[in-house]
């Protein structure tokens, strides 16, 4: 099974629950009055949330159908994946580690890689540039499976400090600084 | 015979040694900056207009003008290598051009965008010279309910590419409307949707959206995949045979034609062609349902529309003084600081510059194909990085990206927000394109929406009553209703065609009440 996959009676009433929240939003938008216009600030919303609404009902009634689950996606990826799960599963011994990263939950691991992503950008601008993302590269580098150690502190030093000099030297982009004195 | 003889001095312009080294340079830097993804033409421009102060200003905009296609150039690219289209004129081309790389024809999907995109700008040079005048008469007689029918069908003809469900298309579409509308309105002031955020007063920026949408979200996908099934840096050979080379040509063509004409209407650039390109050659081709897992066609279309359509861009600016796109916008600005305000009498009064900008163009598109072509085995070598140092990079490109841009870390939340949105959204079948472009004619379908309604004094008819108006939203109605005959002739069941007819109409509900 792929995560996060959910059939269209969940997508559709989780797309009406957004439509109604916006519909409530458009209608409670104030009129403009100082001069009349004829399209109002909440005009265009309005017409949005009806349409998305109805759309959100037909998607809810719609069957789910497994081919088009498997074409209709973003010709990235999820095509083949399905394959992938398929074909490639059984080869593959059941204990063996995945080759990206180190839970087995496919779910688990997403919401773990948002967190650091999340917590990068939380300590981008208290720790700089610099030092955030030399240890970000890193940390990800490693967990997600990498075994040459010394490419990758290269890398993270490297990039890192290229891309912070380029930016805020070259391009006068400044990055945060953190403690560090350049 | 004029023509040919302006044009003639327009090549000596750009044959002086000083002109030929800045096109060079603008063409190497711009693709440079263009294969980083989030960084476009727009940003990559903005960075170069300091390097172009002092210069003269017919070197400067020649060197402008270069970094231009050559960013469109390098966007394809990471486009194809990473499905990380760092500018949305070229998310069209990862539809194809990505899955062709996950194949192992990395090689030719790129020879196959060096070819397009030179044929494509080429085409679109020689039609710019040809037709220019003609063609800004014709686009000045453009009211805002036509551009407003123009950018619905834009959007449509997006939705019907977007995969076989309509519906999820139509929701993408809608959703991406909706983001552009977060705000202050541009004419009544009035906040929108910003839940009292002061970060949000100023919109959504594309950057963001993008960003999240694309290359986060096919980050996450690539993590769920456990690497497997990413394209693995197999450099197929680069040549092309000659049925190959047959089979493009067609789609080449029409969309360099395509392409140029869209370009040339202010508002719809290059992503609006590459779209259009790309649907259109699905439906025409006979294999049009393999378009989306690695057709060839599908990489030619795009590519040779988003270049052509650079190249039409510059008309409405050079001839009317009007961008057509923010690109050129941000051209037209570099021209103003430098002392030169395009117009109805640059033509006449600074012929020169006119001739000398549309010669360099022919050169610009000589050397952006004798760059790239020898250059690309050095940009498919990202391919053989490593998926764990390949993943935090890319992350790290992101953040710098949207940092660079406003400074902002809470568009760096939004940013990852974005990213998560997207993968649901890929999971479920949700196409990202079609809620991209929302969010980038959103809110200029809005403003022509009330330009429309101000001049007919609130009457709605206005989008009916216009001949343009009227063909470009019947021509949608075409567009949304085609697949649906289509299935209905193939006899599916009857549930699934009943309801895009359903969704069809209320959409068109929506432009025409």
């Amino acid at each position: 099974m792929k995560p996060f996959t959910f059939s269209n009676r969940v997508l559709g009433a989780a797309v009406g629950v957004l439509a109604v929240g916006y519909l409530y939003l458009a209608f409670t938008l104030e009129e403009f009055t100082a001069v009349s216009v004829p399209v109002q600030p909440a005009t265009l919303p309005k017409w949005l949330g009806a349409v998305l609404l109805v759309l959100a009902a037909v998607l809810f009634f719609q069957k789910d159908d497994a081919d088009e689950e498997e074409d209709s996606g973003e010709p990235s990826g999820t095509g083949s994946d399905s394959d992938q799960t398929g074909g490639g599963a059984p080869a593959r011994p059941a204990a063996a580690r995945p080759a990206l990263g180190r839970l087995t939950d496919p779910r688990k691991e997403l919401a773990l890689f948002a967190a650091s992503i999340g917590l990068y950008i939380a300590l981008l601008e208290p720790l700089g540039f610099l030092i955030s993302t030399t240890a970000y590269i890193a940390a990800a580098t490693w967990y997600l499976g990498y075994r040459r150690h010394w490419a990758n502190a290269l890398v993270a030093v490297g990039v890192s400090a290229v891309l912070y000099f380029a930016m805020s030297d070259f391009l006068r982009v400044a990055l945060p600084t953190g403690p560090l004195p350049f | 015979m004029e023509t040919l003889q302006q044009m003639g001095a327009g090549f000596g312009v750009a044959f002086t040694p000083e002109n030929l080294l800045f096109v060079f340079i603008g063409v190497l830097a711009g693709t440079v900056i263009g294969i980083l993804p989030g960084l476009g033409p727009m940003s990559a421009i903005a960075l170069m207009i300091p390097i172009a102060f002092g210069m003269d200003p017919t070197t400067a905009i020649i060197m402008l003008a270069g970094v231009y296609y050559g960013a469109i150039f390098g966007g394809s690219t990471s486009s194809i290598l990473l499905n990380a289209p760092g500018v949305a004129g070229t998310v069209a081309t990862s539809f194809d051009g990505y899955p062709m790389a996950r194949k192992g024809a990395a090689g030719k999907a790129l020879a196959i965008a060096a070819i397009a995109s030179f044929t494509g700008g080429t085409i679109g040079v020689v039609l710019l010279m040809l037709i220019a005048p003609a063609l800004s008469s014709f686009a000045v007689s453009f009211g805002p309910a036509d551009y407003f029918a123009l950018m619905v069908l834009g959007l449509t003809a997006v939705v019907t590419l977007g995969g076989r469900n309509i519906t999820k298309g139509l929701i993408a579409a809608v959703a991406g409307v909706m983001v552009s509308l977060v705000g202050i309105d541009s004419q009544t002031a009035t906040l929108r949707f910003t839940f009292g955020m002061p970060e949000l007063y100023e919109g959504v920026k594309f950057l963001i959206v993008a960003l999240g949408l694309f290359a986060l979200a096919e980050v996450f996908s690539m993590l769920a995949r456990r690497g497997a099934g990413g394209a693995d840096g197999a450099m197929s050979s680069l040549r092309l045979n000659r049925r190959e080379l047959g089979r493009i040509a067609g789609p080449t063509g029409r969309g360099s034609i395509l392409g140029f004409f869209t370009g040339v209407l202010p508002g719809a650039g290059a992503t609006v062609a590459s779209f259009l390109s790309y649907s259109m050659e699905k439906r025409i081709a006979k294999d049009g349902d393999t378009f989306g897992s690695g057709n060839p066609k599908g990489v030619a279309a795009p590519e040779a529309g988003n270049n052509a359509a650079a190249v039409g861009s510059f008309v409405p600016m050079l001839t009317l003084g009007v961008p057509g796109s923010g690109t050129t916008a941000i051209l037209l600005g570099a021209l103003l600081v430098l002392g030169v305000t395009p117009g109805p009498m640059m033509l006449s009064d600074r012929p020169e510059m006119f001739w000398g900008l549309v010669a360099s163009m022919y050169v610009g598109n000589i050397v952006l194909l004798v760059l790239n072509l020898p250059l690309i085995p050095l940009f498919a070598k990202v391919l053989k990085t490593p998926r764990a140092v390949l993943i935090p990079l890319v992350v790290v490109f992101c953040v710098v990206g949207v940092y660079g841009l406003s400074f902002s870390v809470f568009d760096l939340w939004l940013m990852l927000g974005f990213g998560v949105v997207g993968y649901l959204m890929r999971q479920n079948g949700f196409p990202a394109a079609p809620m991209i472009l929302g969010l980038i004619l959103g809110s200029m379908m809005e403003r022509s929406m009330r330009q429309a309604l101000q001049i007919s004094y609130g009457d709605w008819t206005t989008f009916v009553t216009s001949p343009y108006s009227a063909a470009l939203l019947g021509l949608t109605v075409v567009v949304l209703v085609w697949p649906l005959v289509k299935r209905l002739r193939k006899g599916a069941p009857a549930t699934a065609a009943g309801a895009p007819a359903e969704g069809a109409e209320k959409e068109d509900t929506t432009t025409t009440p």
